[in-house]
């Protein structure tokens, strides 16, 4: 009695992908199907003639245009960017969702401080802060004393922004013609166990968040940064 | 500079072979399939963000591959009256261009059978069969069930059986 097979199946067959049983069964109805067998071995035949005649395709150099536009085209910003961010990023973090209007909200209550200065409805980072911002290089390392900077990058209203990190507080300050206006502030993300904290800089969500919606392509590196204190920050 | 972007470089490099392959039995011509590998490789480094790392980057480049070929039929009927090139003329720029060895005559021959396939089915046949993919990984760069290209590898083989001289 025969059995009748649909193309599908031989297809699957001879590209290997039914489950090991099936394969069998099909292989040994082969064996009783010379009209079955001459077809798979029809196609067998095809495909490694379809190989052969592009082997000599993948067996060649690329063309040169072809390795100029890999060397050449530059990679899109934001891949940078997130490139540039990952070592902040937690596990798992989503980019910029819902959070990110209040995010830009100052994100704690200010005490009183000659950290921050609050004028005009601004707040002005001031004292040991604010000399931190003009001064400190991140590509310095960090002098394990007092405020650390994080990253430092042009914004879209062309304003030089930092990162920083001081006594609790994690925010983003961006420099104008009255001085570090602090764009937001945020508790610094508690560490998991308490007692283990990263030696890196840590940001809050909020703070992320700040920096993707601001940054005009990517943070500075290190001569960037050096450069942009030098010159007294834009 | 920048180590990540320099190491994905250096993987997209590695893939230009394969890359080109597909391209071409898409194409049906070399010139174009180049074209097309090249019109890849500029959009996916512009929009690497796009790229989830961890996952597979051949996949991703093929996948962009067959959605730039697609695309740029539909603007070329719609903004064009140039006729598509014909497959014999297609395949006979390729060999106009290289040593015809016969292998390059034997892949005149496989061009032109090939683009005679509905392109679904090109597409398709280029992954499983020229490419050697898994039906998981064609299904996922294509964008369609298993069961669905399996019907379209079997249509595919049996219109090459027609169409492909017996030697």
């Amino acid at each position: 009695m025969e059995t009748e097979i649909t193309s599908e199946t031989l297809t699957a067959f001879l590209d290997g992908e039914l489950p090991p049983k099936e394969m069998e069964r099909i292989a040994a109805l082969l064996a009783a199907r010379p009209d079955l067998d001459a077809w798979v071995r029809r196609q067998e035949k095809l495909r490694s003639n379809l190989k052969r005649a592009f082997s000599g395709v993948v067996d060649e150099p690329p063309p040169q245009k072809l390795l100029a536009a890999v060397r050449d085209t530059p990679v899109s910003k934001r891949w940078l960017l997130r490139h540039w961010l990952a070592p902040w990023m937690p596990r798992g973090w989503a980019p910029l969702g819902a959070a990110l209007a209040a995010g830009l909200a100052i994100g704690i209550v200010l005490r009183p401080s000659s950290e921050f200065i609050s004028t005009d409805g601004q707040v002005l980072a001031g004292g040991k802060l604010a000399d931190a911002l003009s001064h400190k290089l991140a590509s310095n390392g960090y002098d394990g004393a007092g405020t650390r900077i994080g990253i430092s990058f042009r914004d879209h209203a062309g304003h030089d922004c930092r990162t920083f990190d001081q006594a609790g507080h994690t925010g983003l300050a961006c420099h104008q013609e009255n001085g570090w206006v602090i764009a937001i502030l945020d508790s610094r993300p508690e560490s998991t166990g308490g007692a283990y904290r990263m030696a890196s800089s840590e940001m809050s969500d909020s703070v992320r968040q700040a920096v993707m919606a601001r940054i005009e392509g990517v943070p500075f590196d290190a001569a960037a940064e050096k450069a942009a204190r030098d010159r007294g920050w834009k | 500079m920048d180590a990540s972007a320099d190491t994905i470089r250096a993987q997209m490099v590695q893939l230009l072979p394969r890359l080109r392959r597909f391209a071409i039995a898409l194409t049906g011509s070399p010139a174009d399939g180049d074209d097309l590998v090249q019109d890849t490789v500029e959009r996916a480094l512009r929009s690497l963000h796009q790229w989830e790392p961890g996952t597979r980057l051949d996949n991703w480049l093929f996948r962009i591959a067959k959605n730039r070929f697609i695309d740029g039929r539909r603007s070329h009927r719609r903004s064009s009256s140039v006729i598509m090139e014909a497959p014999e003329e297609a395949a006979a720029a390729y060999t106009d261009g290289i040593r015809a060895t016969e292998a390059h005559l034997a892949l005149k021959d496989v061009v032109h059978s090939l683009q005679n396939l509905p392109i679904e089915q090109r597409e398709a046949l280029a992954l499983v069969v020229i490419e050697g993919m898994s039906y998981r990984d064609a299904s996922d760069i294509l964008g369609i069930p298993i069961g669905t290209l399996t019907s379209r590898i079997a249509r595919a083989r049996e219109a090459l059986a027609d169409l492909m001289p017996e030697d």
